[in-house]
């Protein structure tokens, strides 16, 4: 029996894992800042309007 | 104050602990990839063929790192657990629950390259062995402590409930550890040891390497995964108001 795909099959399932594991919080991270950032622009714009409205 | 104590006391700081971690992670990945190339290049191309396993030791240079790494992680999650919940250290709280999936990672690493190499040396690729059956049960707590964690709304209590799973199934890796010992498997004992190593160094430094690049491995996703817990708990506070807004790197 050749041992040659349950060697391979071993490396390339345990990369697939390592980079899956590894790519995930990045991405996730990714995500989280950039709906982060849109409440916070939106809660800056309403802030400036409430001052606006204030002065008028 | 003595610089450890006043490290550790820093490190209980979460917009101390985000920073921290930034510059760290970069050197972890480097250190990763750099052990890796050298454990793989031994592994795959230096090391000789086992006189009883043949070309199928090569999966050995995976499999035996990311066991004992499955082990050491969840380890490292019973001793922060236990850390979070005696002093209620919120660090603590999100590097065991950050633990967690990089464990289980490895664990399935372990379990899919033991049954893989199972095949051509033992002619099966599964048997209900105390050491293959105590490492799925390893592989079942990881998932437990991850699902018991997100079964709460509310994260600390969450973390502590998750704390105390991870402590209470920390009494699975003295069994997964002797069961080769306690009881008549068909998985081998232990060829590194205290007392040293029965392993040819041909094939004993490849190993060396790809255990090390595995530690580097965890530390990097962890800490990966605890800034995003932290930016994700702590989203309302103003050290992350003020990163968003740029004024803090």
């Amino acid at each position: 029996m050749s041992h040659t795909p349950f060697i391979l099959a071993s490396y390339l399932i345990s990369a697939f894992v390592l980079l899956w594991a590894a790519l995930a919080p990045v991405l996730s991270k990714r995500k989280l800042v950039r709906q982060l950032k849109v409440r916070h622009t939106r809660a800056q714009r309403s802030d400036v309007s409430q001052q606006h409205m204030d002065k008028t | 104050m003595n610089p450890i104590y006043l490290f550790f006391h820093k490190t209980g700081s979460p917009p101390w602990f985000y920073r921290f971690a930034g510059k760290l992670i970069p050197w972890l990945w480097a250190g990763f990839v750099v052990l890796t190339a050298i454990g793989l290049y031994l592994g795959l191309l230096r090391a000789p063929p086992d006189y009883q396993q043949g070309e199928s030791v090569r999966i050995m240079y995976l499999h035996v790192p990311a066991a004992w790494l499955s082990m050491m992680i969840y380890g490292m999650m019973a001793v922060t657990g236990f850390i979070a919940l005696v002093w209620r250290i919120r660090i603590m709280e999100v590097l065991t629950i950050s633990s967690a999936p990089v464990g289980a990672a490895f664990t399935i690493i372990a379990l899919v390259t033991g049954s893989l190499w199972g095949r051509p040396t033992w002619g099966t690729y599964w048997v209900w062995d105390a050491r293959l059956t105590s490492e799925l049960v390893l592989l079942f707590l990881y998932i437990g402590v991850i699902a018991l964690y997100n079964a709460y709304d509310e994260p600390r209590k969450a973390a502590r409930a998750a704390a105390l799973m991870a402590i209470v199934g920390a009494v699975n890796l003295p069994i997964i550890h002797y069961s080769v010992m306690w009881w008549n498997t068909l998985h081998q004992g232990s060829s590194i040891g205290t007392s040293g190593s029965s392993i040819h160094p041909s094939m004993l430094w490849p190993l060396v390497f790809m255990a090390f690049a595995f530690k580097f491995y965890y530390g990097a996703n962890l800490l990966s995964r605890a800034r995003l817990k932290l930016l994700a708990q702590d989203h309302r506070k103003r050290w992350v108001q003020e990163l968003l807004s740029g004024k803090e790197k």
